[in-house]
């Protein structure tokens, strides 16, 4: 039989899935809810993620129609080990921080720390400072947040959900940067590493965090 | 743009058997020292309602009604999870019940709302089916009503 030619109209979309982390109160939901839904919930109405919530987002990126899954995570410490749970198979991370608050932005190094636990090294990485609509109260300048992504090997962009500023350029460069990353999402791309609920080397997988770890083991290996 | 609902991931997304196994694990460590951390109960019964097991289920909301009693501070995320395992056992009037207290308490939580979706849309089919049962019993009894009559007429 002969090949069906595929057209970009026909094609099946690339899967993407994507994962929103930093501290709690930054904004990552607000960022999800204005890209998903071009809203915005004032500081009073809206409250902390349970757990974690997602999204489905279709896109066309470069010619290529992406449909994204978009888990937003609970940055609440007490959500840690569930949150955990959903790092398996991501090929694109949002790491949000709030420019008007220097402990977000201190607390980074934490959540990288959490990505090379969970995560493949070729997952592709932005750097989020939100709002930036709060200007007059700044704690973090705009060189120091992008000195720090390009030292971590990410994408930088400032934005504001509550203007909407930057917030549609996250999740463009984020997949741009996906796609330009064949490994990640095209199997025929590179044998041995799946981004699938496979581990594709990614020791992924629930994993007790904060004071509750000891002596556990998840190592499988042994079928008792 | 076209996006879809958000939906509750954990309606549907399972923990694999290793992974319950960690947090099991956890639990009953802290169980036979006689003191289990809320974090550790928590965990579990998260896990557990994530389950497709319905023994799972039956446990973590055992485990979720007794965190939810004794700390209050945990309690909107009890609310919702016991409103989803309720979801997932079939016990809509328990789940919307659960679910109504969140968003009484928070009206505007995107995350209740889309379960609390779930949940009627879940009612109005089990409602048609139910529908579609009764009146196949109709049908069914009809069939034999007139069955019988046929036999009562002929004798």
């Amino acid at each position: 039989m002969a090949p069906v030619p595929s057209s970009s109209s026909t094609q099946q979309p690339i899967n993407v899935k994507l994962l929103l982390i930093g501290n709690s109160s930054v904004g990552k939901s607000s960022l999800l809810l204005r890209f998903s839904d071009e809203q915005w919930l004032p500081e009073d109405e809206s409250s902390a993620t349970i757990g974690v919530d997602f999204r489905v987002h279709k896109m066309d990126v470069n010619g290529k129609k992406v449909k994204l899954s978009i888990w937003d995570t609970a940055g609440q410490e007490r959500f840690r080990t569930i949150t955990s749970s959903y790092y398996r198979g991501a090929q694109g991370i949002i790491l949000v921080y709030d420019v008007a608050n220097r402990e977000s932005f201190e607390a980074l190094p934490r959540w990288y720390s959490e990505l090379e636990t969970y995560v493949s090294s070729s997952v592709v990485k932005i750097l989020v400072g939100n709002k930036v609509d709060k200007e007059y109260s700044r704690q973090v300048p705009t060189t120091e947040g992008q000195a720090f992504a390009t030292r971590m090997n990410s994408l930088f962009i400032e934005a504001s959900a509550k203007t909407a500023l930057g917030v549609k350029e996250i999740f463009r460069e984020l997949v741009e940067g996906i796609m330009d990353t064949p490994e990640l999402w095209d199997s025929n791309a590179k044998a041995g590493q799946t981004t699938a609920h496979g581990n594709g080397g990614v020791p992924g997988g629930v994993q007790l965090v904060g004071g509750e770890q000891h002596g556990h083991s998840q190592d499988g290996g042994c079928a008792c | 743009m076209p996006t879809e609902l958000p939906y509750a991931a954990d309606a549907e997304d399972s923990l694999s058997y290793d992974e319950l196994e960690v947090l099991r694990l956890q639990y009953q460590k802290e169980l036979s020292q006689a003191h289990v951390t809320i974090q550790t109960k928590f965990n579990f019964a998260w896990g557990l309602v994530k389950s497709p097991l319905r023994d799972h289920q039956v446990e973590g909301v055992r485990l979720l009604q007794e965190i939810y009693r004794a700390e209050p501070t945990r309690r909107r995320e009890c609310l919702y999870y016991l409103a989803l395992g309720h979801y997932k056992l079939g016990n809509y009037e328990e789940a919307k019940r659960f679910n109504s207290l969140l968003m009484e308490k928070e009206p505007a939580n995107l995350q209740a709302q889309s379960l609390n979706q779930l949940i009627e849309n879940k009612v109005a089919r089990e409602g048609y089916v139910g529908m579609a049962i009764a009146g196949g019993a109709a049908a069914v009894g009809a069939i034999l009503l007139a069955g019988l009559i046929r036999r009562a007429t002929r004798k």
